[in-house]
């Protein structure tokens, strides 16, 4: 044999090996493994994986009669919008992935998901919950949604924060982000839909740590209750900044108000926070029972960092290998086609998705799906648990 | 409006308001009187300010489990000199060996860089809680609420400080330093190693920053990038008072301090950093050297 066949043979072997590794389904996986959300990020990344190795095992996705294995392109995002956008140009062209699960902040979604689009690859925004998220493209969309938006949280705070517990004066902590203020302006929207008006809106940047000035304003103003919109670890300085001025009105906000941020390092001046969950970690479903055994034996954890973004992650996965089932195909514009039809019910950690998206709504979780949590004992339980009691444990999205 | 003025003074609110301000600023304070010594001695300044700090909490947090809070600040304190004199030797000798007009910035700035990103993968990017050593209860003064850490804070930057005052005034070391401020050539021509004194005050100041840190930490929260927000402030607090002056440091920082709650309370909290930066051009275009600073004639 010469050299020359001797490289032709060689050249023909990689070719077959990486035909092989082709085969494969290649879905990207993005999110801040660290930084400041990170502890959603990798509950959300080991709730992917946990789906996907269970898949695997279980022979792969069936893509028109033939078991394919899920391999998954993890990258780090950082939390970092420009960092985001490399990850969408280096996952779509240079790894050629069927789709892309993931995305915990809404800066990063809204900044990367633009190249997904263009390339008409389906992205599963799994935690990102920035009301814009889903809706930033019109008809033919390629971004699905598996986690509540602010706009189904901030009705549901003000639901619970009004109605349910009958404050008068609410007080708005947002903070300057994108996230907080745009979760301000929805906050805003469903107080004036209850006829009520905050009595004092105040704001603070990531990485303040003296919040006396805007909590003596909201007390001043006479508020009775906080609605919050921000990260953990400046939740955290609100709770402990109201212990340091004697004064205690309970807190009312969004999800992140269950990060491991807020809950460690607000330790006892955090308990009783009440914020919407889509799932809690409690074996309520033997689906439920299932996932968290599976997922503190896999991970070797007892408290999942953050439960909800764990659950949705995994979901997002079983919806998205149900649809590459059902287009038989790996092609952008089929799966996408698929998800927007999906036949077949799928029980999930969440709820049972039974037709979850359609052309026009790419939100798997409406309104009724959460509930909210209350930290007690420095975990998430439920802060009404008649609303989950019984059948009413798995709530699914309405028939349009 | 005489009248409403008149009853905010009396009022537990406006106190209360003071009181935190005086404990963030006493914070901006201690960082700036570190840039502060630095520049007497040198006419450098560590750009790594707020990174010392940040390692110094971080080291404090790994530290104290096996001792106490109160044994683990000599080992900051050494970590502090230790980590001042690194910086001094990789990033400003050179520079100012050559009479380098920007070296030892673009060295101290990527030096902090380096402690940022090496923090990050010790410690990781997750902010961590500091165990505090006093108790978390606040004490009540006429309505007027503080944490017992915030005293902390307050009494150990006044201690730090003046203890470094007294070394200055009283050693024969800290004459040397002084000397060295005043005239540099001189003061190496009356037989002081200038060089190992320009050292000892950049290990100095990141003493004070780590020691900072560890007082902070409890309040604040720890971690890698707890640094980079404090030591921009302390530095605008450094142009404010003046650098040549560590007393301005200090007065600038308690400006600063109680500038932002107060007009966060009684303006916007969202424009509460906004009188400070105006506070800081208007110093820069009327008063170079700082509120308090002596102004120097450059000689070429």
């Amino acid at each position: 044999m010469t050299l020359k066949t001797g490289f032709a043979a060689l050249a023909a072997t990689l070719a077959l090996a990486s035909a092989a590794a082709a085969q494969d389904i290649k879905i990207g996986l993005t999110g801040p493994f660290t930084g400041g959300s990170s502890s959603m990020g990798v509950s959300m990344r080991d709730g992917v994986k946990l789906a996907v190795e269970e898949i695997n095992a279980a022979g792969g996705v069936d893509v028109g009669g033939k078991k394919t294995k899920i391999t998954l392109i993890e990258r780090d995002d950082e939390a970092k919008n420009e960092l985001g956008v490399q990850i969408a140009q280096e996952l779509i062209n240079k790894e050629k992935v069927t789709a892309t699960v993931g995305f915990i902040n809404t800066g990063v979604s809204l900044a990367s998901q633009r190249f997904y689009q263009e390339a008409e690859i389906p992205v599963m925004n799994n935690v990102a919950t920035g009301t814009l998220v889903a809706k930033q493209f019109p008809a033919p969309n390629y971004i699905f949604r598996t986690s509540a938006n602010d706009a189904i949280q901030s009705s549901m705070i003000v639901d619970e924060a009004i109605v349910r517990q009958g404050f008068k004066k609410p007080a708005i902590m947002a903070d300057s982000t994108n996230y907080g203020q745009l979760g301000r302006t929805d906050l805003e929207a469903a107080l004036a839909a209850k006829g009520v008006k905050a009595v004092a809106v105040e704001k603070f940047n990531v990485k303040d740590t003296d919040m006396t000035a805007q909590l003596l304003r909201a007390k001043e103003a006479g508020a009775d209750v906080l609605l919050t919109y921000a990260i953990g670890p400046e939740l955290a300085q609100l709770a402990n900044g109201m212990a340091k001025l004697g004064w205690k009105v309970p807190m009312i906000g969004s999800w992140t108000l269950s990060m491991a941020s807020f809950i460690d390092t607000a330790g006892a001046n955090g308990e009783g926070a009440i914020m919407p969950q889509t799932f809690i970690q409690q074996p309520t479903t033997p689906k439920r029972k299932a996932f968290i055994e599976a997922y503190q034996k896999a991970y070797k954890v007892d408290r999942i960092a953050s439960p909800v973004s764990a659950a949705q992650g995994y979901d997002s996965v079983y919806l998205l290998a149900a649809a590459i089932e059902q287009a038989k195909s790996t092609e952008g514009p089929k799966v996408r086609e698929a998800l927007e039809n999906l036949g077949k019910k799928i029980e999930g950690v969440v709820t049972i998705y039974d037709k979850p998206f359609s052309k026009d709504d790419h939100e798997a979780i409406s309104g009724n799906i959460p509930v909210m949590g209350i930290i007690k004992g420095g975990k998430v339980e439920p802060a009404h648990p008649e609303d989950i009691a019984g059948d009413k444990a798995v709530r699914v999205k309405p028939k349009a | 409006m005489f009248e409403y003025l008149l009853s905010q003074l009396v009022s537990p609110v406006f106190w209360q308001l003071i009181a935190s301000g005086v404990a963030v600023g006493m914070i901006y304070g201690v960082i700036a009187f570190g840039y502060q010594l630095t520049f007497a001695t040198s006419k450098t300044l560590n750009f790594g300010q707020g990174e010392a700090l940040m390692l110094g909490a971080l080291v404090g947090l790994t530290v104290a489990p096996y001792t106490s809070y109160w044994l683990m600040l000599p080992v900051v304190a050494a970590f502090g000199l230790l980590q001042g004199s690194v910086v001094e030797r990789l990033g400003v000798r050179q520079a100012i060996k050559i009479k380098s007009e920007a070296g030892w910035i673009m060295a101290t700035i990527a030096l902090g860089i380096i402690f940022k990103n090496l923090a990050e993968n010790i410690w990781g990017r997750d902010d961590l809680k500091f165990p505090p050593p006093i108790s978390e209860k606040p004490l009540s003064f006429h309505g007027v609420n503080v944490l017992p850490m915030e005293l902390v804070i307050v009494a150990g930057a006044i201690i730090m400080m003046l203890l470094i005052e007294l070394f200055n005034r009283r050693s024969i070391y800290g004459k040397a330093v002084v000397a060295t401020s005043n005239d540099r050539d001189a003061a190496g021509l009356m037989g002081i190693n200038t060089g190992l004194v320009i050292t000892f005050s950049y290990a100095l100041s990141s003493l004070t920053a780590a020691i900072a840190g560890v007082l902070v930490a409890p309040v604040t929260l720890t971690g890698a990038t707890m640094g980079s927000a404090l030591g921009l402030k302390a530095f605008a607090v450094a142009i404010i008072g003046g650098l040549s002056s560590g007393f301005g440091v200090v007065v600038g920082g308690l400006i600063l301090g109680i500038t932002e709650t107060l007009t966060g309370y009684y303006f916007s909290t969202g424009y509460k950093d906004v009188p400070g930066l105006l506070l800081l051009l208007a110093v820069l275009s009327i008063k170079p050297s700082g509120l308090f600073g002596k102004s120097a004639i450059k000689k070429v």
